[in-house]
């Protein structure tokens, strides 16, 4: 496959999602619309006076733990079910392309639009975090691009998750209900059993956590405060934490291509 | 129809689904540049033979060639020239139908983005293009697949079942569409259950029963009709019917509802036995060959096929 094709291929992945209004709106809201109303929510409670690095922690939190990161599953389990559920997989797979190709033009395409509004969401936590901080510490540029990248990692690696488990399974909710119940859930069960040592940075939200710009934050870490936006940071070595990311990607990825080639169309 | 090599040619191709085969050890030729009916009643193997043939389930033995191409060794390159319709005709419902063309022909490569327009007249779907697939007619969406087909300016393309849902006028549609799409030079392999429809369209067939290809060929030759059957009427049946009984041409003569059923051991001698009978002073009124149509050409052997198992 040539680099034309390989483009025209993403860009057609790209307008199937694109044009998918349930899940784009569904999808826009859980990010930038989340992200909106929880600054609003945040600055009628603070009145103005917002610590710019916390408000940058909560929404790169927001963004890549929790609802910007549903929105990413949302979209990534409609990029990998869409053909299927629609019925033109096969005629896709009639057209004589690479089984292969067909999946993997997905992760680009689901990629660039889960980015594209979780990096929405986080900016309008910037905004905020500049336009409230009042009396209190202004965040600076570097650590805003240190929790945007962040973000986007979070953001790739879950779109590239949801979009290989989804090819696997062919069904979009078992994809939503596994990922969303795993990286939540299950994870904030795995994140308090501290007897498991460090097995626990193979939990993908952990490792995440391992590279989080921030602060430990949750219950434990600040008594009192949100458990919404706790962030699963474990002390860790970041090669580990790399590894476990990646390993995230990558294995769901190859059972999702392997599923694409293997399946009935 | 042309002499140029078969389009699609299978050899003991077999598909197994645990014990059960769907297709048994079929042996298909498919000349080239015609319409090629393929019949067999539901459940008789059709659609999983061409599910085969467009790769989208591996057989579990024999050959399948297209063009004179091994479909295992070169499938990007035997398929893109193939324009198919499996089952029913499948879109992006919240897509429009230029969109749903866009999406295939992505895949399809650079070329096929340049037959979009050509493809939606060609269809009848010009001023329907930008219009959401998910409010479009059954005929509509049938003629949607056959512009995605042309989107790959296929030399074969396979309609399954195509006729299903449509109604008189659509049918008559389609029809032209595939006498045209042949008269191009592009083999068309229809699959149906709806003999009269190949009959008229098709100029060559073949019959699956039971996953067993039972015939093949040219559609005179399948139905077998040499015109050796005639219905005769006249002013003394009985008369006429003890003088057929005693005439050397003449095979089996027995009564009928409109008149006499006279089967001639040579169509040629038709005239010899009008003589015959305007001699003895029997007036013949009428005499028309009786012609077999393919529906009783297929039932024949498909009941034979039962009748046997």
């Amino acid at each position: 496959m040539n680099h034309a094709t390989a483009r025209q291929m993403i860009a057609a992945d790209l307008l199937k999602l694109r044009r998918h209004r349930p899940t784009m709106v569904t999808a826009a809201l859980l990010s930038a619309g989340m992200a909106i109303v929880y600054f609003a929510f945040i600055e009628a409670r603070h009145h103005g006076n917002l610590a710019g690095p916390q408000a940058l922690s909560d929404g790169a939190s927001l963004m890549g733990n929790y609802f910007g990161a549903f929105a990413a599953i949302l979209i990534g389990a409609e990029a990998g079910t869409t053909d299927l559920s629609s019925g033109v997989f096969r005629d896709l797979v009639a057209t004589g392309r690479s089984r292969t190709a067909l999946f993997l033009v997905r992760i680009p395409a689901a990629t660039a639009i889960t980015l594209a509004l979780t990096l929405s969401g986080f900016a309008v936590t910037v905004a905020a975090a500049y336009a409230f901080h009042g009396s209190a510490a202004a965040p600076t540029a570097s650590l805003a691009l240190e929790f945007a990248a962040w973000v986007a990692l979070a953001t790739v690696v879950q779109t590239t998750l949801a979009v290989g488990i989804a090819s696997l399974t062919g069904s979009r909710p078992v994809t939503l209900i596994l990922v969303i119940g795993w990286n939540t859930i299950a994870t904030g069960i795995l994140y308090l059993a501290s007897f498991l040592g460090s097995a626990r940075d193979l939990v993908l939200m952990i490792a995440l956590g391992g590279l989080f710009p921030g602060q430990q934050a949750g219950t434990r870490a600040h008594p009192g405060s949100s458990i919404a936006l706790n962030n699963f940071k474990l002390p860790m070595p970041a090669v580990t934490a790399v590894l476990v990311i990646l390993a995230w990607a990558v294995i769901p990825a190859i059972a999702g291509a392997w599923r694409t080639r293997t399946r009935d169309a | 129809m042309t002499t140029a090599p078969p389009v699609i040619e299978t050899r003991g191709l077999t598909k197994r689904f645990g014990s059960r085969a769907a297709v048994s050890d079929i042996n298909l030729t498919v000349p080239a540049g015609c319409a090629f009916g393929f019949l067999g009643h539901n459940g008789a193997g059709k659609t999983t033979l061409i599910r085969m043939l467009v790769s989208l389930t591996r057989p579990s033995a024999g050959v399948i060639r297209i063009s004179g191409q091994s479909l295992a060794g070169h499938r990007e390159q035997v398929l893109a020239r193939v324009g198919a319709i499996i089952e029913e005709p499948r879109f992006h419902p919240h897509l429009s139908g230029r969109e749903n063309l866009q999406v295939i022909a992505a895949a399809r490569g650079p070329q096929a983005r340049q037959r979009i327009e050509p493809a939606l007249e060609r269809a009848g779907l010009g001023d329907r293009g930008n219009d959401r697939v998910g409010t479009y007619s059954q005929g509509m969406r049938q003629r949607l697949g056959i512009a995605r087909c042309l989107l790959a300016d296929p030399r074969l393309v396979i309609l399954d079942e195509p006729m299903n849902g449509l109604d008189p006028g659509g049918i008559l549609e389609l029809r032209r569409l595939i006498a045209g799409l042949a008269a191009e030079g592009r083999t068309v392999f229809v699959s149906s259950h709806l003999l009269d429809e190949i009959e008229k369209t098709c100029q060559a067939a073949a019959v699956i029963d039971k996953g067993r290809l039972i015939a093949q060929g040219p559609i005179s030759e399948l139905i077998g009709d040499t015109h050796t059957r005639y219905e005769l009427t006249c002013d003394h049946p009985q008369a006429a019917l003890s003088l057929l009984a005693r005439h050397r041409a003449v095979v089996q003569a027995s009564q009928a509802p409109s008149g006499l059923r006279v089967t001639l051991a040579d169509p040629r001698a038709a005239g010899a036995v009008t003589t015959a009978l305007t001699e003895a002073g029997i007036t013949v009124t009428g005499l028309a060959p009786v012609r077999t149509s393919l529906a009783d050409r297929f039932l024949g052997l498909t009941s034979q096929i039962r009748g046997n198992s």
